[in-house]
């Protein structure tokens, strides 16, 4: 039994296009120590995966519309808010998008970190602000001591970062979901912070799920890689394979855009087209309009996510063997 | 807080202090007739000697920017001129009256606030609920309600239906000679309708304005941070929403400032309430030129200064302005 296990799971949305499905049976799971990457394209639901997770999409809108998400066994999905209040923070901990905009403005850093700690550890408030001083320190932030004491419009992108891994951490989350940790800072800051979630996995031993649209970060930081598109996995393998030997065509094409060091041949190459808009899914393989192999089972059948010789991919063309 | 801020805020008070003062002056300048007539106002009875004692207090017979001089000075030394019609110094009939005026309107202000928050919170809490529904209408109505109507109408129920709170005065002549608790309960009990009526317009625009402004806070990001570190939904609304939800309710708590003082003079008058309302009006009734200006002098420093705590104090619940 893995750690954290997402089975089936469906998330679907009230808009005004009516209902859209936001998730479609996603599948994944992550063990203890393990990183696990998430990569897609924008609005392909790797976020809707990782609020699931921690059971804060927004209902209504959102809804949990079948599928479980297990964590050592137990049933995140149908567990009580009251429970869900205990797990939070404590046993699963969620680093966001947004550094500049996840702190609260009117609070101290280190009030906040130290909020997190006495709401899952019985200490006092004194003890609770020195483990946060702590924990700045070890994420990298020089004079914790004063630092605790800032508000976060004090604190530069990265360190709010930073402050955000800290309180994530701080009581020693069994999984850690990092959603796009770097998107907002710069790359040299990219790169420490990506470092910083490495030793902090060491240390703290925990499970990581590494949100992405950086294939360079999945290179780096993921043992394994499960590949989203429109709301669904298509492709699930240990890193190494996804990025040696793609197989679903959208993985192949993230793979050959990923720009390669070192070479002069540094102009950005994309794949042609966008996401269909959810509202727009219809009952083929959501890729197909963007596929080069694509074929009239294509748009009429979904492909499932099956292993056709390498490694899992949903695509008729590699069950096929067309490509 | 820097002290250069202060003193600046303080510097713009004072200017607007002034002006108030000019106005003033202009005010029974440009009044039809003799001013020493205006001054003395229009009982009928100003005798000779007092036309010319008022000539000669406001040196009415000296070049127009000598009497402003005089004016300024006169006002800032606390000498707001004399009322005729209660024959006494302008000054002491507010000092008589600025008590229970003040007790009014900073307890409807608290009033308004406190309660108009917490049903915008529990109106945010579920946006298309029924509390929501109801905080929209009951804004509405209280928006739209003059407060002499609810007045009276608070009069007809409590006087005669409801007999448990007075409906007049601010305090009971059978008490003169109890204790101060006793005297402090007796003006609470006394207070309850006058402050309700006046708490009412606000509050509803107090719970309108923090539903919307804690639906905009509830939808960020940092809200989300909170849940994710597993805070209550209590500690995410009162705690992390209110207080920056809190923000913009504070600066119209100090715009409306004004307006209630304005608001307090018609409840006032409703209710008997023997505060500065009362004496604005009857001053107006008669024409008391002295006294309506010192009214209007003293209402207004009541503003200035609310406006300058209110910058203050949002200066302090909010971080990011701090040191600027
Ligand atoms: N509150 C909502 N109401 C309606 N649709 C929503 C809502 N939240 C998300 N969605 C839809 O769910 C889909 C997945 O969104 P999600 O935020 O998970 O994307 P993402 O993969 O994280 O993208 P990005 O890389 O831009 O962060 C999007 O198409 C989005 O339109
Ligand atoms: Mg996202």
């Amino acid at each position: 039994m893995a750690l954290l296990e997402i089975e089936n799971l469906n998330v679907t949305f009230n808009t005004r296009h009516g209902k859209v499905t936001a998730l479609d049976s996603v599948s994944m799971h992550v063990n203890a120590g393990e990183t696990l990457g998430v990569v897609g394209e924008s609005g392909c639901g790797k976020s809707i995966t990782a609020l699931s997770v921690m059971g804060l999409i927004p209902m209504p809108p959102g809804r949990i519309a079948g599928g479980e998400i297990r964590l050592n066994g137990e049933n995140l999905v149908t567990a009580s808010d009251a429970r869900m209040r205990q797990l939070r923070g404590a046993e699963v901990a969620m680093i966001f998008q947004e550094p500049m905009t996840s702190l609260n403005p009117v609070f101290t850093v280190g009030d906040q970190i130290a909020e997190a700690i006495m709401l899952h550890q019985n200490v006092s408030a004194d003890r609770a602000f020195k483990d946060a001083v702590a924990l700045l320190d070890r994420v990298g932030i020089p004079s914790p001591d004063s630092r605790a004491r800032n508000y976060p419009h004090q604190l530069s992108g990265g360190m709010r970062q930073r402050v955000m891994i800290a309180m994530a951490v701080s009581c020693r989350p069994k999984v850690l979901i990092a959603d796009e940790p770097t998107t907002a800072l710069d790359v040299t800051v990219q790169a420490q912070i990506f470092d910083l979630l490495n030793e902090i996995q060491r240390d703290f031993g925990a499970a990581i799920i590494m949100i992405t649209h950086d294939m360079g970060a999945i290179s780096e930081m993921a043992d394994r890689v499960a590949v989203m598109y429109a709301g669904r996995v298509i492709e699930e393998a240990r890193a190494d394979d996804v990025l040696d030997t793609p197989q679903h065509p959208y993985a192949r094409g993230l793979i050959s855009c990923i720009p390669a060091l070192g070479k002069d041949d540094t102009e950005l190459r994309e794949i042609p087209g966008v996401v269909p808009p959810l509202h727009m899914l219809g009952a083929g393989c959501a890729f197909a309009d963007r596929c080069d192999y694509a074929q009239e089972r294509c748009r009429r059948e979904k492909p499932a996510l099956v292993n056709h010789g390498h490694h899992p991919a949903a695509c008729h063309a590699v069950e096929e063997g067309r490509i | 807080m820097n002290s250069s801020y202060l003193l600046r805020r303080i510097g713009y008070g004072l200017v607007l202090m002034l002006c108030v003062v000019i106005l003033n002056f202009l005010l029974i300048r440009l009044a039809p007739g003799d001013p020493a007539m205006v001054i003395a106002g229009e009982m009928g009875g100003a005798t000779e000697e007092m036309l010319e004692s008022i000539r000669e207090e406001y040196g009415l017979n000296k070049p127009v920017l000598t009497q402003l001089a005089i004016y300024v000075g006169n006002v800032a030394r606390g000498d707001l001129g004399q009322s005729f019609f209660f024959d006494q110094p302008v000054a002491s009939l507010i000092a008589q009256r600025v008590g229970p005026t003040i007790l009014l309107v900073i307890v409807a202000q608290v009033l308004s606030i406190v309660i108009g928050v917490v049903l915008g919170v529990l109106a945010a809490r579920k946006p298309n609920g029924l509390m929501s529904g109801f905080v929209s209408v009951f804004a509405t109505i209280g928006y739209a309600v003059p407060v002499f109507w609810t007045g009276i109408m608070l009069i007809i129920l409590f006087a005669s239906i409801l007999p448990i709170f007075p409906v007049e005065g601010m305090q009971s002549v059978r008490l003169r000679d109890a204790g101060p608790l006793a005297k402090a309960l007796d003006i609470a009990h006394h207070l309850v309708l006058p402050a309700f009526t006046l708490a009412i317009i606000y509050l509803a625009q107090y719970a309108r304005l923090s539903r919307a402004s804690m639906l905009e806070v509830l939808g960020s990001d940092y809200i989300r941070t909170a849940r994710a570190k597993g805070a209550s939904q209590r500690s995410v609304l009162f705690k992390h929403a209110l207080r920056n939800a809190a923000l913009p309710i504070l600066t119209v708590a100090g715009l409306q400032f004004g307006n209630l003082i304005s608001g307090a003079l018609l409840v006032e008058t409703v209710f008997n309430w023997p505060g500065m309302g009362r004496l604005a009006f009857d001053s107006i009734l008669r024409r008391d030129y002295p006294t309506i200006m010192g009214v209007l002098f003293f209402a207004s420093a009541m503003v200035v200064v609310a406006n300058l705590l209110t910058d203050l104090s949002y200066r302090l619940a909010d971080p990011r302005l701090r040191g600027k």
